[in-house]
């Protein structure tokens, strides 16, 4: 009876073990926990490893109605970024941007200020830096190292000057800009300092600037000292909120400024040395429409060129249908620079108080990655300029063809 | 509930070619991992890895739908985060985009170096009618212990097998959503499993494969499917 039992019970459990297999096809099946690299790169080198490699096509014409000619821009470019790692920290990084490009019959498009001193074929460079990701970790033990995680990054190089929102956004191949190219003369120079996490709720960063612009030049400059704090990525995470307030002060080399300006020319008595005063605030939120996302930025600071008090604005709203497929932007920006000094200096000669624009945009994406990583567009943009310092208003009508992949 | 805001990618960084990141990983991360000590980014792209562009075409099948063609393209990159607390090694945190009905949905997952679990689900940019029903913590703790091969069985489940007690995913209670929300649940969810799609991938050695395949399998000569 004890064996029949036996017998019966193992008859039961190979039953239900394989009624349960058969009821369930994955009961056999698990996944291997063998850990190890899952897809073995096709070459692993120093090229291939946390190395991005991207192409860059600019094809622009602007059309100027006060010059009556059509200018052209066509550029070839790239953008390197490599990333250095050891076994357990990644500490290093280096970006690189360079542009071979043609210019013919310049028109001063938004996105080309730089360009009225380069006809024909020149060639640029743009972000130029390299990043040291916690730098005080070498005299760290684990402990220390993850509580000043984050807190202490040294930059060095050529990048967006850190004042505004240019340091958060990319306007490498967008026509429209932000503040800076106007407020100071330049939208990178070149600099070293810190930045990081301040608070969970903000971000921070110190810097020196040489002040000189594209080249690094040293002309007696004291150059200028940066200080930018901004909230955190949660606010634009959880409220599409971003922003902060900037200060820079110091001295650069601005030979535009010494021309609009000739209470700033006497000031600078014979060097391009601009004694320079920026404070400003900025946000940008974004929030969800029904059919798309519609973005709002604003930039505001006051300061000086000494002598002369100076006020920027920029205001603009942007929307991205859901597709990213289409998009529309409208920007207005206005720089103001106190006359009375010039006035009394040259009745004359002396420039008008104001430069500002109202400009309208709109955007087809052929590609349109959300990083920023593979874009495609075609764009077509309009600036009436409604006040100039030196010269007549303009309306400047652009069309710009983009890829970078 | 912080936990939710932390994590954010950087869609308009200065930093154009690095793709899908955190803004400010040593924060982000050591709030996921409070006791770390470093972590390490790595950039993982299909044209770079041995058979990427047959990996890329498998991805939908994978998935159960197609990729779009804007958000989801072979040269897109993506960027690995792995947490160490000394040398070990106690985290992977990635994320990605996926359409939503208003826009962009991006999905971040921190999972479990030797398991592949979900360990945390946040969403970043949450560009929705249902932002905040997607965002409650209680959802979305919901997908901790998950892996891969849950969403693959679960294929098979749903079509032969509905009522299965191992399916983890039907058993997930979705959020209350009126008609605009409900699309970018379906949107959310499709972020989750494609993440998980890509980590297996680059990270975990392919190990739910044997799922994938057997899902398939099973499907084809099994039970007539129901609807």
């Amino acid at each position: 009876m004890g064996r029949a039992y036996v017998m019966r019970t193992v008859a039961m459990i190979g039953f239900l073990t394989a009624s349960a297999a058969a009821a369930d096809p994955f009961a056999d099946v698990s996944a291997p926990r063998e850990p190890g690299p899952a897809v073995p790169a096709a070459s692993w080198t120093f090229f291939s490893e946390n190395f991005g490699f991207r192409k860059e096509l600019m094809s622009q014409f602007s059309y100027s109605r006060d010059a009556s000619r059509v200018g052209s821009r066509q550029s070839i470019g790239f953008e390197v970024l490599k990333k250095f790692s050891s076994e357990t920290s990644t500490w290093a990084s280096v970006d690189f941007q360079g542009r071979l490009v043609r210019r013919d019959h310049y028109v001063p498009a938004l996105n080309d200020a730089e360009g009225m001193s380069r006809p024909g074929w020149f060639l640029e460079y743009h972000n130029a830096y390299a990043d040291l990701y916690n730098v005080f970790d070498p005299l760290l033990d684990d402990e220390g190292r993850g509580a000043v995680l984050g807190h202490f990054n040294l930059r060095v190089g050529r990048f967006y000057v850190p004042f505004g929102l240019n340091l958060q956004t990319d306007t490498h191949g967008t026509v429209l800009q932000l503040s800076n190219e106007r407020n100071v003369g330049f939208e990178r120079d070149w600099y070293a300092g810190l930045w990081g996490t301040l608070s969970p709720d903000l971000d921070y960063g110190v810097y020196y600037l040489a002040g000189s612009g594209y080249d690094l030049k040293l002309r007696g400059q004291s150059g200028l000292a940066a200080v930018r704090v901004s909230l955190s990525g949660r606010y634009a995470a959880d409220y599409g909120l971003e922003g902060g307030v900037s200060v820079l002060g110091g001295e650069r080399l601005s030979p535009a400024a010494l021309d609009r300006s000739p209470a700033v020319m006497a000031n600078a008595a014979g060097s391009d040395r601009v004694r320079t005063l920026r404070v400003g605030a900025d946000a940008r939120w974004r929030l969800a429409a029904p059919t798309g996302t519609l973005t709002w930025t604003t930039e505001l600071s006051g300061g000086y060129d000494a002598p002369d008090s100076v006020f920027t604005q920029l205001h603009q709203l942007e929307y991205l249908q859901a597709s990213r497929r289409w998009g529309l932007a409208a920007q207005f920006h206005r720089f103001w620079q106190d006359p009375r000094r010039s006035r009394t200096i040259a009745p004359g000669a002396a420039p008008g108080p104001a430069d500002s624009s109202i400009s309208g945009e709109a955007t087809w994406y052929f590609r349109n990655d959300v990083a920023g990583s593979n874009l495609q567009w075609i764009k077509l943009n309009v600036e009436r300029q409604t006040e100039r310092q030196q010269g007549t208003p303009d309306v400047i009508v652009t069309l710009q063809y983009y890829q970078y992949w | 509930m912080l936990v939710t805001v932390t994590l954010l990618l950087a869609p308009e960084s200065a930093f154009a070619a690095i793709g899908c990141t955190l803004s400010n990983p040593a924060q982000d991360l050591k709030y996921l991992f409070p006791e770390m000590s470093s972590y390490r980014e790595d950039l993982r792209e299909f044209p770079k890895v041995k058979d990427g562009a047959a990996l890329f075409k498998g991805m939908r099948a994978r998935l159960g739908s197609d990729l779009d063609p804007i958000y989801e393209i072979y040269e897109t990159p993506y960027t690995v985060y792995s947490v160490f607390k000394g040398k070990q090694k106690i985290g992977v945190v990635h994320g990605v985009n996926v359409p939503g009905k208003g826009g962009v949905i991006q999905v971040f997952l921190s999972t479990d170096p030797e398991s592949a679990a979900i360990r945390g689900l946040f969403f970043q940019r949450l560009e929705s009618p249902a932002a905040r029903a997607l965002r409650d913590k209680d959802f979305r703790a919901k997908f901790e212990g998950l892996t891969l091969a849950d969403f693959y069985m679960h294929d098979y489940y749903a079509v032969v097998q509905s009522a299965n007690e191992n399916d983890k995913i039907a058993r997930i209670e979705p959020p209350k959503l009126d008609a605009d929300g409900r699309p970018d649940y379906a949107a959310a969810l499709r972020g989750i499993r494609k993440n998980l799609i890509l980590l297996d991938i680059f990270v975990y050695g392919r190990r739910f494969e044997p799922f994938f395949e057997r899902a398939r399998q099973a499907a084809a000569k099994g039970a007539a499917p129901k609807e």
